[in-house]
C-alpha cells in the first residue's frame, strides 16, 4: 500500500552551511544537491568529516545558532522548518541513531516515551495512543508489545532498542527517515533483520530513507541509490549498481578498495586524512590524497557533472567509464604461517563467573558459564581469529589469554606453561610477552601523556634499556607503526582515531611480545583507516613473527587477516577451520547464518532490491541545477 | 528492597554511630579536666577531687568509657554538670529551633540552587552563566561566620532593618537562613549546572529532540530527573554542611538552637551534653545517607532493576 505523494520525501536544493566561530566563517557543507522518491532508500556515504551528519542534522533543523544554513531543505514539498504549523520534527521528518539505547531515555518506560510520541504527534490520547503504541511496536517486529511497555532500555538488547527507535520514529507517520548509522553499533545477523526491517517499512509506509553510513556492504544492501560525500561536497552520485560496480570517482574507488569483501581480497586503505573544514585545500577537496590527480586538480574545484543515467560525478580526471573491476588477484599472504610447536593453547576451559540474578538487589547468586570446554590453539606467526556474536563468550577468552581471569577448569598455557593472573608476579613477565590491542584506543590511552611518554612507560616500567635506547627504541616505534616522529610530543586529543590505535600498538610492540590479542581493534575507526589498521598488524605479524589473537565480530575483517577462524556461539567453539573454509562452505548453522547476513558488496550487487530505472527526473533536475547560473 | 539491605544499613550505621561517640569520648577527655573548667581558679584541690570523684572522672579512661555505655544502653546517657538535668532532656529542647533554622534554610537551598543551575546551564558561556557563577563562587567561597557578620553590618547596623540577634519573629530568620543556605545553594546550582550541561548532550535528549519532543518538555520531563541524579548526592551532603553550619550561624545570631549548645557545652567541657549533641549529629547524617540512597532508587529504574544484562562476553 505504497502512498503516493507528488513531492519527492526529501530535496535538498544548492544547500550550504557555515559554521561561524570566533568571528571565522568556515564552510562545513557545500553545494548540496539530493532528492529522496518516496519510498526510495538513498545511501550517504563517507568518511567521518565528510559533512554528513551535518547535512543530516540541518534536515531536522538541529544545528545551533553558530551554524548558518542556506539553500532550500524541503521535506515533502514544504520548505522551512514546519509541517502543517507545527515543527517539522516528528512528523514529516524522524531520526533513528547509531547507538540506540544511549537514544532512549534510560529512566523513563519504553511505553512511557512511545505513547507520549504518540499522544504528542498523532494528538490522541489515553487508551487510543496506547493502542497505537502497541500497533507499532508490533509493526516494527517486536513481540508480546504489552510487556515491552513495562521495561526499560536497559532491560533491552541493542537491536530491540533500535526498533523502539523506530516505533518512535513512526509515530509521526513521517515522510522521511532520517537513519544515522542504525546498525554499525549491532551484530551482524541484528544487523541484517534491522536493514530488512527498513526495507519492509518503506514499501508498507512509502516514506523515504536517507541512510548515513560508512558500510558500502549495508548499502549495497537496501539502498536505491547512493551519494558520496568528501569534505562538505557530494563527489558522486548515481545507482547503487553504477556506483559499486563501477566507481568513477577516484574518492569511491578508494572507499570500495577499502571495504574488506569475503572474497578475501586485501585491503587498501586510503591514505591521508579528511581535511578539516576551513583548512581545505584549493581546488578539488581530495586532490592531496588522490592517485589520480593531474595540475588541474589542484587550482579548479570540479563541477559535478552529469554522465548520464542518473550518474553524477564531481571529478576533473574520474575513472574510464568502463573502470577496471577492484578485484585483485587473491594472494594468500597466510599461507607461510608456520604450524610450529604452540606458543598459546587452550585446553578444555571453562570459565564460569558468578552473577546476581536480576530484579532484586540482593537476588539469589547464580553460575553463568561464560565459556564451556574451549580448546584452541596457536602458533608462532600465525593468526587466528574468534568471531561470534556479543555474549558468545569472545571477550571472555580474551581475558583468560591475558591472565585476567583464570580458568574453572581445564589450562589455558602460553609456551607450555599455564598463564599466571594478573596481578602476581609472575604476569609481570608474562605481559612482555603477549600484549592488549583493545577496541577504543582513545580510552586505552592516558589522555594527559604525551605519545612517546606513552610508549616510553612500559620501558620504564621493565626498566628496559637505558634513557637514550628507550627514546631511540621509541622513534623506532614510531616508524614501524606508520606515524611520524613529530607525533610523539602530541596528546591523544591531537590525534585522529587511527593515529591513536597506531600508536597503542606501538606501546604494545615496545616490549617485543610474541603474541597480540586484538579485540575488536577496528570497529572503533573509519572503514578507510580500519583497513589502514588491518594491513599494519598483518605486515607486522609477518615482519615480526608475531601470533595474532583476533577478536571480531566483522566477518570480512577476519576473513582478510586471519588464516585460521574459530567461531564462538553461546560460549562453545561451534566450528574451527581455515579461513577458506569457513567462509566457503561454513558447515554449522550458526556460522551459515552469520556468513549469510553479511552485507557484502559482491553478492549484494547481482540481488540488490533497487529498480533499475532509478528516479530520472531528479538527476536531470540536478543537471539543470549545475547548467543554470 | 528487602530486610538483608535494611539491616546491612542498620548494621553499618550503628557502628557509625559508635566510632563518632568514641572519638569525641576520647578527644573531650583529652582536651582538658570539665572540673577545673567548672570551678574557680582557687577552689581548693580537696573540693575539686570530691567533684572529680562524684561525676567519675577519676577513674581511667576506659572505666569511664565502660560506665558510659552502660549507662547509655539503659537509657541514661549523663546528665549535665551545670544544669544538673538529663543531657538528652537539654538537647531536645532546643532541635525545633535549629529545625527552625536548617529547614527553611534547606528549601532556600533547593529553591535558590537548582534554578540557577538550570538557568546558567541553558545560557551557557553567557553573561548570565557568568554572573550566576560568579555568584556560586562567592557564595561557597565565604565562610559562613563572615557572610553573617557582613549581613549583620549592612541589614542592622547601616540599613537598620533586620534584627542583629535573637529569635521570635520571621525577620529574625531572614539573616540567619540566608547565612545558612548561600553556600549551600551555590554548590547546588555549579553541580545542577554542569549535570544539566552533561545530560543535555546525551544522546537521548538529542534523539527526543529530533522527534519533535517540545523545549520545555526535553527539559523538564527527559533532562531534569537524569540530571538529578547526580545532585541527589550533592544534596545529602550539602545537609551535612548546614547541621555543621548551624552551630555557627547560631552563634553569630545569638540563635537559642541545638547548635550554640553544643559549642558551650564544648567549650565549658559539659561532657554529657556535647556526647548526646554528637550523636545526634551523627544520627542526623546516617539518616540523611540512608534516605538519599532511597531516593536513588526511586528515581533510577537501573538500581531497582539491577542492570539486567550480564557482563558482556
Amino acid at each position: 500500500m505504497s502512498v503516493v505523494t507528488e513531492h519527492p520525501a526529501l530535496d535538498l536544493v544548492n544547500v550550504t552551511i557555515d559554521l561561524h566561530s570566533r568571528g571565522r566563517r568556515v564552510n562545513v557543507v557545500d553545494d548540496v544537491r539530493l532528492s529522496i522518491d518516496a519510498g526510495e532508500i538513498v545511501g550517504l556515504v563517507g568518511e567521518s568529516g565528510s559533512g554528513k551528519s551535518v547535512t543530516c542534522l540541518a534536515i531536522l533543523d538541529l544545528l545551533g545558532h553558530a551554524f548558518h544554513v542556506e539553500g532550500d531543505v524541503r521535506v515533502a514539498g514544504e520548505v522551512g522548518r514546519t509541517w502543517g504549523n507545527k515543527s517539522r520534527r516528528g512528523r514529516a521528518a524522524s531520526m533513528i541513531f547509531q547507538d540506540p539505547t544511549a537514544s532512549l531515555n534510560p529512566i523513563s518506560t519504553i511505553g512511557h516515551q512511545l505513547i507520549d510520541a504518540v499522544g504528542r504527534l498523532r494528538g490522541v490520547d489515553g487508551s487510543e495512543a496506547r493502542a497505537i503504541a502497541i500497533d507499532l511496536l508490533t509493526r516494527v517486529g517486536l513481540p508480546e508489545p504489552e510487556i515491552r511497555l513495562r521495561q526499560y532500555p536497559f532491560q533491552q538488547s541493542g537491536g530491540q532498542n533500535q526498533r523502539v527507535m523506530i516505533a518512535l520514529a513512526l509515530a509521526g507517520n513521517p515522510r522521511l527517515l532520517i537513519a544515522d548509522e542504525p546498525t554499525t553499533a549491532l551484530d551482524v545477523t541484528m544487523e541484517a533483520q534491522i536493514l530488512r526491517l527498513l526495507d519492509g517499512l518503506r514499501t508498507e509506509t512509502g516514506m523515504g530513507i536517507l541512510l548515513v553510513t560508512h558500510d558500502l556492504g549495508v548499502v549495497a544492501q537496501i539502498c536505491d541509490r547512493v551519494a558520496v560525500m568528501y569534505a562538505g561536497r557530494i563527489v558522486e552520485q548515481g545507482s547503487v549498481a553504477d556506483i559499486l560496480d563501477q566507481p568513477r570517482h577516484p574518492y569511491t574507488r578508494g572507499l570500495i578498495a577499502a571495504m574488506p569483501t569475503m572474497t578475501g581480497a586485501r585491503r587498501h586503505g586510503i591514505s591521508g586524512a579528511v581535511p578539516v573544514p576551513g583548512a581545505r585545500p584549493d581546488g578539488c577537496a581530495f586532490a592531496p590524497r588522490c592517485g589520480n590527480a593531474i595540475d588541474i586538480c589542484r587550482s579548479a574545484v570540479p563541477a559535478l557533472a552529469d554522465s548520464g543515467g542518473g550518474r553524477i560525478v564531481a571529478c576533473h580526471n574520474p575513472e574510464s567509464q568502463t573502470g577496471a573491476k577492484l578485484d585483485e588477484a587473491f594472494t594468500d599472504h597466510r599461507a607461510e604461517a608456520g604450524l610450529g610447536q604452540p606458543l598459546l593453547e587452550l585446553r578444555g576451559v571453562d570459565c564460569a563467573y558468578r552473577v546476581r540474578k536480576p530484579g532484586r538487589l540482593f537476588g539469589r547468586i547464580a553460575e553463568f558459564r561464560a565459556i564451556r570446554n574451549v580448546s584452541l590453539s596457536l602458533a608462532r606467526g600465525d593468526s587466528l581469529a574468534i568471531i561470534g556474536e556479543s555474549g558468545s563468550g569472545k571477550s571472555t577468552t580474551a581475558k583468560l589469554v591475558m591472565g585476567m581471569e583464570p580458568p574453572s577448569t581445564g589450562e589455558v598455557l602460553f609456551n607450555g606453561t599455564p598463564v599466571p593472573r594478573l596481578g602476581t608476579p609472575a604476569h609481570r613477565d608474562y605481559a612482555r610477552s603477549v600484549q592488549l590491542i583493545p577496541q577504543n584506543p582513545q580510552q586505552a590511552l592516558d589522555p594527559r601523556m604525551h605519545a612517546g611518554r606513552q610508549i616510553v612507560e612500559p620501558l620504564d616500567i621493565h626498566g628496559i634499556g637505558t634513557r637514550q635506547e628507550r627514546i631511540a627504541r621509541m622513534h623506532e616505534l614510531l616508524a614501524a607503526v606508520g606515524l611520524s616522529a613529530d607525533v610523539a610530543d602530541r596528546y591523544p586529543h591531537q590525534m585522529s582515531g587511527g593515529q591513536n590505535q597506531r600508536l597503542v600498538i606501538a606501546r604494545a610492540l615496545a616490549l617485543k611480545p610474541k603474541l597480540l590479542v586484538c579485540d575488536e581493534p577496528t570497529s572503533a575507526l573509519d572503514v578507510s583507516v580500519q583497513a589502514q589498521i588491518i594491513e599494519l598488524l598483518d605486515e607486522l605479524r609477518r615482519r615480526l613473527d608475531l601470533a595474532l589473537l583476533f577478536i571480531s565480530h566483522d566477518l570480512r575483517v577476519v576473513r582478510s587477516l586471519c588464516r585460521r577462524v574459530a567461531v564462538m556461539h553461546d560460549g562453545v567453539v561451534v566450528e574451527e577451520d581455515e579461513a577458506a573454509a569457513i567462509f566457503g562452505a561454513p558447515r554449522h548453522p550458526y556460522t551459515q547464518s552469520l556468513v549469510a547476513s553479511i552485507p557484502d558488496m559482491s553478492r549484494a550487487r547481482s540481488t540488490s532490491p533497487m529498480a533499475t530505472g532509478g528516479p530520472q527526473h531528479l538527476a536531470n533536475g540536478l543537471a539543470e541545477g549545475i547548467a543554470g547560473p | 528492597m528487602n530486610l538483608r539491605f535494611v539491616t546491612r544499613k542498620l548494621l553499618r550505621a550503628l557502628i557509625t554511630l559508635v566510632l563518632a561517640v568514641t572519638f569525641v569520648f576520647v578527644i573531650l577527655r583529652a582536651a582538658g579536666d570539665p572540673v577545673l573548667a567548672m570551678l574557680p581558679d582557687d577552689t581548693s584541690p580537696e573540693i575539686v577531687e570530691q567533684m572529680r570523684q562524684a561525676w567519675g572522672l577519676d577513674l581511667p579512661i576506659w572505666q569511664q568509657y565502660l560506665r558510659y555505655w552502660q549507662g547509655a544502653l539503659q537509657g541514661d546517657l549523663g546528665t549535665s554538670i551545670y544544669e544538673g538535668r538529663p543531657a538528652v532532656d537539654l538537647v531536645l529542647e532546643r532541635i525545633p529551633q535549629t529545625l527552625l533554622l536548617t529547614v527553611p534554610s534547606f528549601f532556600f537551598m533547593l529553591i535558590v540552587g537548582v534554578p540557577a543551575g538550570i538557568w546558567a546551564a541553558l545560557r551557557r558561556n553567557s553573561g548570565v552563566d557568568r554572573v550566576i557563577m560568579s555568584i556560586s563562587v562567592s557564595g561557597y567561597s565565604l565562610p559562613n561566620f563572615f557572610l553573617g557578620i557582613l549581613l549583620i553590618l549592612v541589614f542592622s547596623v547601616q540599613l537598620r532593618l533586620l534584627p542583629s540577634a535573637g529569635s521570635g519573629s520571621a525577620a529574625h530568620l531572614v539573616m540567619p537562613v540566608l547565612t545558612l543556605g548561600t553556600a549551600g545553594a551555590g554548590v547546588i546550582a555549579r553541580f545542577v549546572r554542569s549535570s544539566m550541561l552533561e545530560v543535555m548532550n546525551k544522546h537521548y535528549v538529542r534523539a527526543a529532540i529530533a522527534r519533535g519532543v517540545p523545549r520545555h518538555i526535553v527539559l523538564t520531563r527527559i533532562a531534569l530527573p537524569n540530571a538529578a541524579i547526580p545532585v541527589i548526592t550533592i544534596v545529602g551532603f550539602m545537609i551535612g554542611t548546614l547541621i555543621a553550619g548551624s552551630i555557627v550561624t547560631e552563634t553569630v545570631f545569638a540563635w537559642p538552637g541545638a547548635g550554640r549548645l553544643l559549642l558551650d557545652a564544648v567549650s565549658s567541657r559539659d561532657l554529657a551534653v556535647v556526647q548526646v549533641g554528637v550523636m545526634l549529629i551523627a544520627t542526623s547524617m546516617i539518616v540523611t545517607n540512608f534516605t538519599v540512597d532511597m531516593v536513588y532508587f526511586l528515581v533510577d529504574p537501573r538500581l531497582r532493576y539491577g542492570s539486567g544484562q550480564g557482563e558482556g562476553s
